[in-house]
């Protein structure tokens, strides 16, 4: 029970903010203009903080039901995961302060700390998903896996940009879509993100690693009932904000 | 320095930056919780506007909270897995607890509020606020549980050369944990009454427009400030019945009983050298007092003049006292962490793992490659914070009367 949980919640978080890591790597291909950026970063902006908690409560899960798993698993890749912190914590950083001051320069700053964060994040993830449950990967198989995963989320960020934008920043994200709609495209990326996720995950051992049943006698039936509330207030957030894609003036 | 000392560094650092944020934003969401309960109950158009005014100011400084905390929460899977290896069945899970009973819903009950001005009706709105102050809490005290249980480790026992837990309810009412919990509350709430006080009296003392706005929120500030330094203090003196016998004796000098409590340890744990570091355990210790009776001296007097309203009109040298204050709960805060977390030392859970033993195995480059960055990125962004906290401050609440995102169908978030 604990591993489905762990994996709903991380399959959550490539699904959810695979899309806006994707639409930030891609930021400066998707918007041409100070304008057209400031909407492509509209269309994840009230999503983005809903999206990435779903990493924060994997990380949770894999602490409580699996801590000596997760004190290897972060300690035995440090440098990807100081790098995916240091991008992530930019990126955000970009995001939250691009409206706060009205400058073009600032926003100019603000954009290229989105995207070069973005690029760092999912750069990172290239690098950490293939190497669960071993050192890292080096040579041949990263020169193959990294720029895989590399593409995945730039896929998925265009098939997200695709389904919430209009204009000419939907016509740049269409443009790798041939015939298929936005929502097929945007099914198989999602998809292949969580096939991935799910891959990487089937190499660490999970099982031999469960807390002792003292705690997850406790801990598991409280994520289970909380889960359909966080899932609920999920919900929530997409059909208020998800509904009308971002629109031109 | 060894990697132990650049690590123990690099938690400082990421600790203290992320609390110099959430002392703030748990205080002020509180604050701007009550405004906007006002407002919706009464339709009273100044308490609205002093909720988006407050309410901007929080976000801006909720926004810094979030990603200093996401290092925070890797930090110890990271560098110290001795900790989640030999304690991780009881600390795991309170940590796990605080991601999905705290943060997750407050996260997304944030995006919520943020956003949602033109989307909820005002009920809605309100209730969101509401559910984003509480989990705020919830989240502090699933954090104060996982402290706690390294400064008194209660409801668990030592098998096969890891822990396990015992008694849950022990460890959920530890008072190590509570009591803690508790003066950080007040103690947020007091960096909240300072920052409105203070920022209010700088626009009286500069006679902008919007006096009455400043006017009502300088006195909820200053009634905030007064109960929440008491009560603080109250709290923090109650902590002193529960704390390590050795922290007391190091701050208190108590030469002997030191010597004591070293033999006591060597006897039980072999040979080493528990006698934290004398120097800053007692030199936070002494901080945080000082600035305390500082706080409880200006909040006192502060109290009493604004109970006259020709002080909270003109008397200047109050407003500058009053804007001056600001920093100092943020200082008192960071001083007390010191006292609490150094004086602990060397144990990283109290007398059953020291914190070399808690330490990863990791090469001194990578420490010192993640230490120059976090806090290359860290000290950027209490910079940019600080002046960007600054700057729309002093602006005042003129631009957020309008409501600012009804124009466009999805904004980005300037409030």
């Amino acid at each position: 029970m604990e591993i489905t949980l762990l994996a709903f919640f991380a399959v959550g978080y490539f699904v959810l903010a695979g899309a806006d890591l994707g639409v930030g790597a891609l930021l400066p291909y998707l918007g041409r203009s100070d304008d057209e950026r400031g909407r492509v970063l509209a269309s994840i902006t009230p999503f983005f903080l809903g999206n990435e908690v779903w990493l924060i409560a994997s990380a949770g899960i894999l602490v409580g039901a699996f801590p000596v798993l997760e004190g290897e698993l972060l300690s035995g890749m440090y440098v990807p995961f100081v790098m995916l912190l240091l991008g992530w914590v930019v990126r955000d950083a970009g995001i939250w302060l691009r409206g706060r001051v009205d400058r073009a320069g600032w926003r100019g700053g603000c954009d290229g700390a989105v995207a070069t964060g973005s690029w760092v994040v999912v750069l990172s993830w290239g690098f950490i998903l293939p190497g669960m449950g071993q050192e890292s990967v080096t040579g041949l198989a990263a020169a193959i896996v990294v720029p895989a995963v590399v593409a995945l989320f730039c896929a998925h960020g265009l098939a997200f940009a695709g389904l919430r934008l209009d204009g000419g920043p939907r016509e740049r994200a269409r443009r790798f879509y041939g015939a298929s709609s936005e929502r097929t495209i945007y099914a198989l990326t999602s998809g292949g993100m969580a096939l991935v996720c799910l891959l990487a995950g089937s190499r660490l051992p999970l099982a031999e690693n469960l807390a002792d049943p003292a705690t997850l006698a406790l801990l598991t039936p409280s994520l289970l009932v909380i889960t359909p509330v966080l899932v609920a207030s999920q919900v929530w957030l997409w059909r208020v904000f998800g509904r009308a894609p971002v629109r031109s003036q | 320095m060894e990697t132990l000392d650049l690590a123990r560094l690099q938690f400082a650092l990421t600790a203290g930056a992320h609390f110099l944020f959430v002392a703030l934003t748990l205080g002020l969401a509180t604050l701007v919780a009550i405004m906007q309960t006002r407002a919706t109950l009464t339709g009273s158009a100044v308490h609205m506007r002093m909720t988006r005014f407050w309410g901007r100011l929080y976000v801006i400084n909720y926004a810094m909270g979030i990603v200093t905390g996401l290092v925070m929460e890797f930090q110890f899977g990271l560098a110290w897995n001795g900790l989640t290896h030999f304690a991780g069945n009881v600390f795991g899970a309170s940590l796990a607890m605080e991601t999905l009973v705290a943060f997750f819903v407050e996260s997304t009950f944030l995006g919520l509020w943020i956003f949602g001005w033109d989307r909820l009706n005002r009920w809605a709105h309100l209730g969101v606020l509401w559910v984003v102050t509480l989990t705020a809490y919830a989240s502090a005290y699933w954090i104060m549980v996982s402290n706690g249980f390294l400064q008194n480790p209660v409801g668990a026992e030592v098998a096969g050369g890891v822990l396990r837990l015992t008694d849950a309810a022990a460890v959920l009412a530890n008072p190590a944990a509570l009591t803690a919990f508790g003066h950080i509350l007040c103690g947020a709430l007091l960096v909240a009454g300072f920052f409105v006080a203070g920022v209010s009296a700088h626009h009286l003392r500069r006679g902008t427009g919007e006096q009455e706005f400043f006017r009502r929120s300088l006195r909820i500030g200053v009634f905030t400030a007064l109960p929440a330094v008491m009560a603080t203090a109250a709290l923090g003196g109650a902590q002193f019945d529960t704390a390590q016998p050795m922290k007391i004796a190091v701050y208190a000098g108590r030469t002997e009983e030191v010597a004591r409590l070293q033999a006591e340890m060597v006897a039980a744990h072999g040979p080493g050298d528990y006698v934290p570091p004398a120097g800053l355990v007692q030199g936070s210790g002494t901080a945080m007092m000082i600035l305390f009776a500082l706080m409880m001296g200006v909040a006192w007097l502060s109290a009493l003049l604004a109970l006259f309203p020709w002080a909270v009109r003109r008397l200047r040298i109050w407003h500058v006292v009053l804007t001056a204050m600001i920093p100092l709960p943020f200082a008192a805060m960071l001083a007390g962490w010191v006292f609490r977390e150094v004086g602990r030392q060397p144990w990283a859970v109290y007398g059953l793992l020291t914190t070399e033993d808690a330490l990863s195995d990791l090469s001194p480059g990578a420490i010192r490659f993640s230490l120059a960055a976090f806090t290359l990125l860290f000290g950027l962004l209490v910079a940019v914070n600080t002046w960007l906290l600054a700057r729309n401050a002093r602006q005042g609440p003129a631009d957020t009367a309008a409501a600012p995102v009804s124009a466009e169908p999805l904004p980005a978030p300037v409030f």
